[in-house]
């Protein structure tokens, strides 16, 4: 009998603030991005430093708390028995779901977050899916009840699953440009200004899991080449950070 | 600390705890028994005629305080000041507000306050300079001296029958360009008897909003209107009109230079970790801040400076200043 495990993920947002810009803000803003040199110091492709909480919610097997500047996402991952489907007996299932606050930002009220929600699970269901060519079998059972979490997102997307078992971690790296020039790890301020964004999504070997491209302008096939090693350089930083501030958390844990 | 969200290792935490420890023993508590916290009660006479004012409360006879802050008392009147109140405006504060709405005769401000602001079109000076009564034509042309997400500005007029009222008559007020806004807790702001700065040394502009909202920004030269004649008045309206619209080359030459912008955002970032660690923000603890900074250049670049090193760095020297204004 083929246990299947099903491993729901599910990623909660919110967005912390946002607010109209003056002609003189967003002209400065491009001027620093042009000059780079951003309204905080930072260089165009530098990201902003990341902690990673982990363990925070009990009730589900992992669970992680990631937080950039002013943005907070909470991940919780579920695994469950389950049976599996006809086409594919020996894969299991992945579901995953981000879910947009309201309280992250006033125009998430109601149903004004959902737009952003599926876009952002459609990206992620692409890069977590490819990445895994069929889970491992199935683990403890949990409830059945969903466990979301509270995330509150000011910057853009850097969103983290931690699976239950700690061997699956993608690090989406999002390049985002302006005018001439791309960044990294935009601010509000500075996506309101964007044309387009390119978030990729590398997994720990280093190849491209997905890659999503948002926004209505065009954009030529060299600079989605450029884009992309520079979210591999980037990614890998991220990698090394995440794993050693996970592996402090964990050590952390285990000496109470 | 609220919102210090770095991961400081071990002896940075310490270094930090030790500057707290010793910035709370420095300060001053003349009053320490008149602070309460909630459900503490007020020591009255239980005199005829007590107002009992804000966040007081009469409890089994008792007059017991429902916020954490310092008892003040006026003639009869008792009351409880909190420390991280929101802002309230008085008369004649300057302030730093965002446009969110062109409404007929008026803009509507948001300036951190629980209502908006209105800055009427007749309290504010007109392009021209010349003074005279607002026509219709004026009024159509709101939009051409502010539009919506505009950075201004102003000085508080009053309360009127419709709400807080905002003035801009002198050049000194108006929009902001050029530049960046940041929030800060109003009750960090002190009124002063200066709220704009110009700091020549960075050749930057600093404007600290009584309302917590602190812009920094590139330089601009207050011209006086009244003076300009007619023919420069021209040239300069033919310039703007051309400055719309400017190819991107153009656009890259007329960016802030370089070393304005550095300076910009070494600012900006003082505030930034000031405002976190809780220290009052006046323009001698920025400037401070900044020299800092500066002189720390190899071992904390301006990105760096957001991070754990500079602000325990910071913590330690507000410690050491403020011992040292003590000792005079």
């Amino acid at each position: 009998m083929a246990f299947e495990s099903r491993t729901n993920g599910f990623l909660h947002i919110v967005y912390s603030e946002m607010v109209g810009l003056s002609i003189g803000e967003k002209y400065f803003i491009q001027g620093g991005i042009a000059q780079d040199l951003r309204t905080d110091g930072r260089k165009r492709l530098s990201p902003r430093p990341i902690f990673v909480e982990t363990g925070n919610i009990s009730q589900s097997n992992g669970s992680a708390r990631v937080r950039i500047g002013a943005t907070e996402v909470i991940a919780s991952v579920k695994a469950e028995l389950g049976r599996p489907s006809a086409l594919h007996p020996d894969k299991g299932k992945v579901s995953i779901n981000v879910d947009c606050s309201p309280t992250a930002a006033p125009m998430f009220e109601g149903r004004g977050g959902e737009e952003l929600s599926s876009e952002l699970s459609v990206a992620l269901q692409r890069c977590l899916l490819g990445g895994k060519s069929g889970s491992g079998a199935g683990i403890d059972l949990s409830s059945l009840a969903i466990v979301e979490g509270k995330i509150c997102w000011d910057l853009y997307i850097e969103g983290l699953v931690v699976s239950s078992d700690g061997n699956l971690l993608d690090a989406l790296g999002a390049a985002i440009k302006v005018g001439r020039h791309y960044i990294v790890d935009a601010t509000s301020e500075e996506e309101s200004q964007m044309s387009l964004a390119v978030s990729i999504s590398v997994n720990r070997q280093g190849n491209i899991c997905g890659l999503t491209k948002r926004g209505g302008a065009g954009l030529d096939p060299s600079v989605i080449l450029d884009m992309i090693s520079v979210a591999l350089s980037v990614s890998e930083r991220l990698i090394n950070t995440l794993d050693s501030q996970r592996a402090a958390a964990e050590a952390g844990k285990d000496e109470l | 600390m609220r919102g210090l969200q770095l991961s400081l290792n071990q002896t940075q935490k310490v270094r930090l705890q030790r500057a707290l420890e010793k910035l709370e023993s420095l300060s001053s508590k003349p009053n320490s028994n008149a602070s309460v916290i909630v459900a503490d009660s007020i020591p009255v006479n239980h005199e005829d005629g007590l107002l009992k004012g804000h966040g007081t409360s009469e409890v089994n006879g008792e007059v017991v305080a429902t916020v954490c802050g310092v008892v003040e008392r006026v003639n009869k009147l008792v009351y409880v000041r909190s420390l991280r109140a929101r802002y309230k405006p008085e008369v004649g504060d300057i302030i730093v507000g965002r446009v969110i709405e062109v409404a007929p005769k008026r803009w509507r401000v948001e300036i951190n306050y629980s209502h908006d602001a209105v800055l009427m079109l007749s309290s504010m000076n007109l392009p021209d300079g010349i003074q005279r009564r607002r026509t219709a034509l004026d009024e159509l042309n709101m939009r051409t001296i502010f539009e919506e997400n505009d950075v201004i500005c102003a000085e508080v007029r009053g309360f009127q029958h419709d709400g807080l009222h905002l003035q801009a008559r002198s050049q000194k007020y108006g929009k902001l360009g050029r530049g960046q806004m940041l929030t800060v807790p109003p009750y960090l702001v002190k009124r002063r008897k200066q709220h704009f700065h110009n700091l020549e040394k960075y050749g930057i502009d600093l404007i600290l909003g009584c309302n917590g909202f602190i812009w920094v920004g590139e330089h601009v030269e207050v011209t006086d209107d009244m003076v300009v004649d007619q023919v420069s008045n021209s040239e300069q309206q033919s310039a703007k009109a051309d400055k719309k619209i400017l190819s991107p080359e153009e656009q890259e030459r007329s960016y802030t230079p370089q070393e304005t912008r550095e300076n910009i955002c070494r600012t900006a970032n003082a505030i930034r970790v000031l405002s976190t660690l809780g220290f009052n923000i006046t323009v001698e603890v920025i400037m401070d801040t900044v020299e800092l900074s500066i002189s720390l250049k190899q071992q904390v670049p301006i990105h760096e400076m957001l991070g754990a090193e500079f602000y325990v760095l910071v913590a330690e020297k507000e410690a050491a200043r403020r011992s040292l204004t003590k000792k005079k």
